[in-house]
């Protein structure tokens, strides 16, 4: 599916504000899972953008503006082509996550961390779908991330990141990063190697709460999570809407957690009230040939 | 230079000179009072404080007005910043701040005032040799301010210290003569010759006077003298001379800063002053004039030369929330 | 002469670095020993005294964490100073060159390479990745010619043998190196006549030596760069010596608030405007350089100066990220390093090493906990250490299970007995321990200030030479090699 993204991040800061410096990461990956065929960054006030591939793989684009300014915009615009999977046909046993090389290999996504840490009660309901699927990576994987859609209630502004999961799990309500930081540690508690992920979904639930035409929506930034199956490779999957990622789903990155993949972050000087706007919009766009997309690059 | 330096060395010159400011006061004070009757010492400390602006911190913490409280609130209460020891203290820490710097002299000589002040009993000081304990912050003062002038290249950074201490010295002066002479000027016509002895005491400038003003020591003559003296180094138009002459050096050639206008103004307004008529006019307020300028000018050099980030820089993370 | 400094000195069972097993003087400590002995201790005290007195004054002061609001102390130097004969210096020299080129080459490979060692296996990727210094966060950041380890400090002992080893790798921001010259300034002032006929190497022009190396490494755009040393600020207990060595460069001494990022260029903030800033000495730990990248509660740092850095504006010194060279179980692996790196074979031994996380190795080291020394991967300053011989069955129990629960952050090593070096105590002189941290600096070519920083145990038996834990330093005297005293009699036969 090819899908073209407008990801804009406004401030307005009520006041004079000066020196802002940030990293946005806000663009798609290309991996055997999607092509990233275009993308630009623009801000106003206008500002040097210097980019780079971080540690985990992902595009960030640093900016700033010394200048004192009362409003700062960043629009991020990409063209990305998504494939499907091919669906997994091995199932390795758990005995294969214990392998010395597949543990090193790994070992980043099998730590706590500050927003994936867990507590006895968070490792007994991971172990409970190992207990009904059997020690088998991909059922148990898949158990687990039925479970969080099982154990969470969508709740948009219920969270902010910064509570723990275990307080989610209590809460039994969050938004998709809530719901990929429980996956990631439930699975960890288990030793199944699991790495958060931010994307955007190209959805039928439009923010607006109008009918959505079908080719445009405008939506949110999403989260979801990937296991590491011994021998197989990374399972991704979107247990806020209980589904497996699939054509709809663009990848910008991953990391251990949130941290790892913020979409923006930064530092400005002056008064702290500034309010934010954010939105993505994504439009579907007609199926080019593969010739034709060349051409477009 | 560094803005932020530039700011350190600025207000090393300023606590030090208010260090020295204080401490002559005192000793002034603490002399002109011995043997008065309770009340006219309790009236003479409590003109101090006002010329310090010192009064109402004062009397929130303290009841008993009398050379030992006022003193001790003066010389090293940790809670008043306007204190000769947290004043030396501060002076110190600001040329801490830019020990590379200051010449090795001129730390060494600030570090050892505060290091003698450390190990000094100050208590049995006040107590029984206020004198010696004064004098001692007035030398070591002038001792800074001389090895600045002796060991610092008179570049900026020596331009700046010099700024913040006659800015300082110029307000301190102000404050004198508005304060002293109040009752004088509410109808008494003639300055007692112990008053006004003692108001040029505190500005270390009676010998400077009497050679200046041989015969008649007015109240005319010793206004004139500790505003308008065009040479006496503690008169206020001498202060803002000074002050002019080292900003116009910082700053950029043929540019008239703010700060250089405003003292600019003041200064012309002093020189070509009539004392006579400041006097039939409304002294104190032309005095709170003068002030008000010293303070306006010392707020735009830091506007123009010291402005650096705020204080913090403000995170902000957007949060995915689909 | 009456009585006699040395009488009564014992240099019990170990290596001193003054007298040979049969108590006679070595060869290059013999002047220096002749004219000790013409001291009555009572002049010698005086001296003490003097040596007190400039070093208050001049304000040479470090301060001790844990205690109350952090106390300014002066760092206690002893009027005895250690003497290095010049063929033993140029071996230790050949040694630390050796191993800081090795580090650079790894470091730099590391970050900005194809992490060579990791793929080849010398050394396993989740150690390197699980270390507190290693930062992801710096990855693909440049250093201009791999320069990662400007400044290093390599602390060495010596053991019972005299073998010098290296204890621990300093490649993040080693500090001393202002004692290393106050000292030597001071010794000039106090004891002038001591020094005699020796010649001594001078290790005054390390502030141009240094701000050669910095300029070296300055972006490639820079014609005539300007040069930083970024601190903390007056707060920090290094303070002192960051005053210090902006003095001897005649660069900039600023903090975070002075500068300001622009475009991806990094300025200071002057009366007279914005001025350029090419390189960065920087003072401050990597967690604190920029809140956008790390810790984002840090006021010590400059917003956007990572990225400026990436970006290839502005150099910093020593590299981010070089703390993964610091940890004590990578330090392990230096030798191999080394051999990987350089095809050599170490020149300056490791002391041995236990490492914890592999389950057999583990279970002896902690049944021989009472015989080792143990210690925190990540600290430095002698933080956290726990040796063996010397602590109580609590203080055992306690470290036996804080491995236990994190084996990955401690490793174990075999007691070294430093070597002893008489040290004035009161009225006489007494064996006490020392070790060295010379320090090695890397620019167009690495380079060994002559000698570096003795550091000695003033506690009586105690091993821990570290100034934030009650030690003191001593001058070090590198002899030249055309010295008529120096000759290679130093061997213990």
């Amino acid at each position: 599916m090819r899908l073209d993204i407008r990801y804009r991040c406004a401030f307005e800061y009520g006041a004079l504000v000066h020196e802002s410096q940030n990293e946005l990461r806000a663009c798609p990956v290309s991996d055997t899972r999607q092509t990233l065929l275009g993308y630009r960054v623009t801000t106003s006030p206008a500002s040097r953008v210097f980019s780079f591939e971080d540690y985990w793989g992902t595009r960030v684009d640093t900016f700033g503006v010394r200048e004192p300014h009362i409003y700062l915009e960043v629009v991020a615009e990409a063209t990305v082509e998504t494939k499907s999977t091919p669906l997994l046909t091995t199932s390795p046993m758990f005995e294969a996550l214990r392998g010395p090389a597949f543990v090193e290999e790994h070992w980043e996504y099998l730590e706590r961390t500050p927003h994936a840490d867990w507590n006895g009660k968070l490792a007994a309901e991971a172990q409970s779908q190992i207990d009904l699927t059997g020690p088998e990576v991909v059922s148990a994987t898949l158990g687990i991330h039925r479970r969080v859609g099982a154990l969470l209630s969508y709740r948009p502004g219920t969270t902010y990141v910064g509570v723990d999961v275990d307080e989610v799990l209590e809460r039994g309500e969050g938004v998709c990063q809530d719901y990929a930081h429980l996956a990631v540690a439930m699975c960890r508690s288990v030793g199944i190697p699991a790495r958060y992920v931010s994307g955007y979904l190209f959805t039928d639930r439009d923010d607006t709460g109008e009918d959505v035409d079908g080719d445009e929506v405008v939506v949110q930034t999403h989260a979801w999570f990937e296991a590491a199956i011994p021998g197989v490779g990374w399972l991704a999957l979107d247990p806020t809407n209980r589904q497996a990622v699939g054509l709809r789903h663009v990848k910008i990155g991953h990391g251990r957690d949130y941290d790892d993949v913020s979409p923006l972050r930064g530092t400005y000087s002056g008064p702290r009230n500034a309010t934010l706007e954010v939105s993505v919009e994504m439009r579907r766009l007609a199926a080019v040939t593969s010739a034709q997309a060349q051409q477009q690059q | 230079m560094l803005s932020r330096h530039a700011e350190h060395l600025f207000w090393t010159g300023r606590y030090v000179e208010r260090a020295a400011d204080t401490a002559r006061m005192l000793d002034v004070t603490y002399h002109g009072l011995l043997g008065e009757p309770v009340a006219e010492a309790r009236r003479g400390w409590l003109d101090l404080l006002d010329v310090l602006h010192l009064g109402r911190q004062f009397a929130d913490t303290h009841q008993l007005v009398d050379a030992r409280t006022v003193s001790n609130f003066l010389v090293v209460d940790p809670t008043n910043p306007g204190a000769i020891v947290p004043c030396v203290h501060k002076a110190r820490e600001n040329a801490r701040s830019v020990r590379e710097l200051v010449s090795t002299e001129l730390w060494e000589s600030i570090n050892n005032f505060w290091l003698e002040l450390q190990v000094r009993d100050l208590a049995r000081d006040l107590d029984q040799q206020p004198y010696e304990l004064y004098g001692l912050v007035r030398r070591r003062c002038q001792e800074v301010a001389g090895t600045a002038t002796e060991t610092m290249p008179h570049d900026d950074g020596w331009r700046f210290l010099l700024l913040g201490s006659m800015l300082e010295r110029a307000e301190m002066t102000c404050r004198l003569l508005n304060v002293r002479f109040a009752p004088f000027t509410e109808g008494e016509d003639e300055l007692g010759f112990h008053q006004a002895v003692h108001v040029l005491k505190s500005a270390s400038a009676s010998e400077a006077f009497r050679r200046a003003h041989p015969a008649a020591m007015t109240l005319e003559n010793v206004i004139e003298f500790l505003l308008m003296s065009p040479t006496f180094p503690r008169s206020v138009l001498f202060c803002l001379q000074s002050a002019e002459t080292e900003l116009l050096q910082l700053d950029a050639p043929g540019r008239l800063s703010r700060a250089l206008r405003v003292l600019g103004r003041r200064r012309a307004d002093l020189e070509f002053a009539d004392v006579g008529e400041l006097l039939a006019g409304d002294i104190h307020a032309f005095l709170d004039e003068v002030q008000n300028d010293v303070r306006r000018a010392a707020e735009l050099v830091a506007v123009q030369f010291f402005r650096h980030a705020e204080e913090f820089a403000v995170f902000h993370s957007l949060e995915t929330i689909a | 002469m009456t009585t006699d400094l040395f009488d009564g000195y014992a240099p019990d069972d170990f290596f001193d670095e003054v007298f040979t097993e049969d108590a006679s003087v070595r060869p290059h400590y013999e002047d220096l020993v002749a004219r000790l002995r013409s001291f009555t201790p009572t002049e010698l005290a005086r001296r003490e005294r003097l040596r007190d007195a400039a070093f208050r004054s001049a304000g040479i002061t470090f301060t001790v964490y844990g205690e109350d609001e952090g106390v300014e102390r002066t760092f206690p130097m002893d009027l005895l100073p250690r003497i290095i004969p010049a063929a033993e210096w140029s071996e230790i020299e050949v040694g630390l060159i050796q191993r800081v080129t090795a580090l650079n080459r790894f470091l730099d490979d590391l970050y900005v390479g194809e992490r060579a060692a990791v793929r080849d296996g010398i050394v396993p990727a989740w150690l390197l990745s699980s270390s507190d210094g290693f930062r992801r966060e710096a990855f693909g950041v440049p250093v201009p010619r791999g320069a990662r380890c400007l400044v290093a400090g390599i602390d060495l002992v010596r053991d019972a043998e005299g073998t010098y080893r290296v204890l621990e790798d300093n490649v993040r921001n080693p500090s001393g190196i202002s004692y290393v010259l106050e000292n030597r300034a001071a010794m000039t002032r106090v004891l002038p006549n001591l020094f005699g006929s020796l010649r001594v190497r001078p290790v005054d022009d390390y502030g141009i030596t240094l701000l050669d190396a910095l300029r070296h490494v300055a972006p490639a755009a820079a014609g005539d760069p300007t040069v930083v040393l970024l601190t903390p600020g007056v707060h920090n207990s290094a303070y002192f010596e960051h005053a210090f060595l902006a003095r001897q460069m005649g660069v900039e001494l600023v903090e975070g608030r002075d500068l300001v990022v622009d475009e991806h260029v990094v300025y200071m903030r002057t009366t007279r405007g914005l001025q350029r800033v090419d390189v960065i000495y920087r003072r401050v730990d990597d967690a604190f350089l920029d809140p956008v990248v790390f810790r984002r509660d840090s006021m010590l740092g400059v917003p956007g100066l990572l990225a400026a850095a990436r970006a290839g504006n502005v150099t910093l010194a020593n590299a981010v990220g070089n703390g993964v060279a610091d940890d004590k179980a990578v330090y392990a692996y230096v030798p191999d390093l080394i051999r990987y790196y350089l095809g050599e074979e170490p020149i300056l031994p490791n002391c041995t090493t236990y490492l914890r996380w592999d389950d057999d190795q583990r279970k002896a080291v902690l049944d021989r906990l009472d015989q080792l020394v143990v210690k925190p991967v990540a600290e430095s300053g002698g933080y956290g250490l726990c040796i063996g011989p010397a602590a109580t069955d609590a203080e055992l129990a306690k470290v036996a299970e804080q491995i236990e629960a994190n084996p990955r952050n401690y490793i174990a090593q075999e007691v070294v007995s430093l070597s002893r070096h008489p040290t004035l105590v009161d009225d006489h002189l007494e064996g006490r321990h020392v070790d060295l941290r010379p320090f090695v600096l890397t620019g167009e070519k690495t380079t060994v200030i002559p000698g570096g920083l003795t550091r000695v145990a003033l506690r009586r038996g105690s091993l821990v030479v570290n100034s934030s834990q009650g030690g003191g330093s001593k001058d070090t005297w590198v002899l030249r090699d055309d010295d008529a005293k120096v000759d290679d009699g130093d061997e213990v036969t």
